[in-house]
């Protein structure tokens, strides 16, 4: 496991995605889901985004993540919530789900640390005919210099670094018919830090993956941003 | 987190705006103003944060409240931004 991701794990960083919670329920102030819908949260996390999708709209939410240390943390969270979502241990690239079971699928800055093509290409197998896959994802802005490139692959572990249209042709070569932008202010700012469920022991090297990671968002600002999509099949 | 960890890491975040859990499960939101080996004293901003009524030794200014190291489980910059 990437160091970043276990960095977000052991602190139980909550809405760890550009934006962070409050991106999110703004999404879904113009965005909504049905209380039959069938949702999947890739990449859950400890559950935040789960936890107010349940809430907000009473739709069956099933939470997948990588990290143990992350299912173990969601689970607790719905335990202490009492909210019926399921939580699995997965890989979404190979997912152990049934092709066209969901209605809808959020993906939080989850398909960037993993190889997009395969995992959307999944996705979109899981999802129902007319569903919707929603994505915040990070995305190249300008032309990235080769040795920064570098530098944030080893850092998070992603494979590579899209642009917006790169995205887009992603999206369409899996079979998805329409690809919305949905409207933000797209610059990383930092936000207040709403959550977070910090493990009883976390390793200090973590603490320099932090400082690492705050050093390298300061470089690569206008560099990489993200995106918002809602792609409907 | 034992209180030697703790010390260093108020020593690394030291001016800096953090987040501090405690063993009673209260977490701590302020500038790190000072550190020594048993204590670092945070001075919260605006008056919001909970867990604690800060009236002793802190009034708006000074050096803020003081927690005792080995009462700290962790410690974070409060303010990120993440992928």
């Amino acid at each position: 496991m990437n160091e970043y991701i276990d960095l977000l794990a052991y602190f139980g960083i909550g809405s760890a995605h550009p934006g962070g919670a409050s991106l999110t329920r703004s999404i879904f102030e113009k965005v909504s889901i049905n209380q039959d819908d069938l949702v999947l949260d890739i990449g859950c996390g400890t559950g935040q985004t789960a936890q107010y999708l349940a809430k907000q709209f009473k739709c069956s939410v099933t939470a997948i993540d990588h990290h143990p240390l992350m299912v173990e943390k969601a689970k607790r969270r719905f335990a202490k919530e009492d909210l019926p979502v399921q939580v699995l241990l997965g890989d979404a690239e190979k997912l152990d789900i049934e092709s066209q079971t969901f209605n809808f699928i959020l993906s939080e800055s989850v398909i960037s640390f993993t190889h997009a093509k395969e995992t959307v290409k999944e996705l979109a197998r899981v999802l129902k005919e007319k569903g919707q896959l929603l994505l915040i994802e990070m995305a190249a802005e300008a032309s990235i210099p080769k040795s920064m490139k570098e530098e944030v692959q080893k850092l998070y572990g992603v494979h590579d670094i899209y642009t917006g249209e790169e995205w887009r042709s992603i999206l369409e070569e899996a079979g998805f018919a329409t690809i919305e932008e949905i409207q933000t202010h797209s610059s990383l700012i930092s936000s207040d830090l709403d959550e977070m469920d910090l493990s009883e022991s976390i390793p200090m090297s973590l603490y320099d993956v932090w400082d690492e990671h705050n050093e390298m968002t300061e470089k690569v600002h206008g560099h990489i941003g993200y995106i918002v999509y809602l792609a409907s099949k | 987190m034992n209180a030697s960890e703790a010390y260093n890491m108020c020593r690394r975040y030291h001016g800096r705006h953090v987040r501090i859990t405690d063993r009673d499960g209260r977490v701590h939101e302020g500038h790190i103003t000072r550190v020594d080996r048993n204590m670092v004293w945070i001075r919260p901003q605006g008056g919001g944060g909970y867990g604690l009524g800060w009236g002793w030794g802190w009034g708006g200014g000074g050096f803020g409240y003081g927690i005792a190291l080995g009462a700290i489980t962790g410690i974070a910059l409060s303010a990120a931004f993440f992928w």
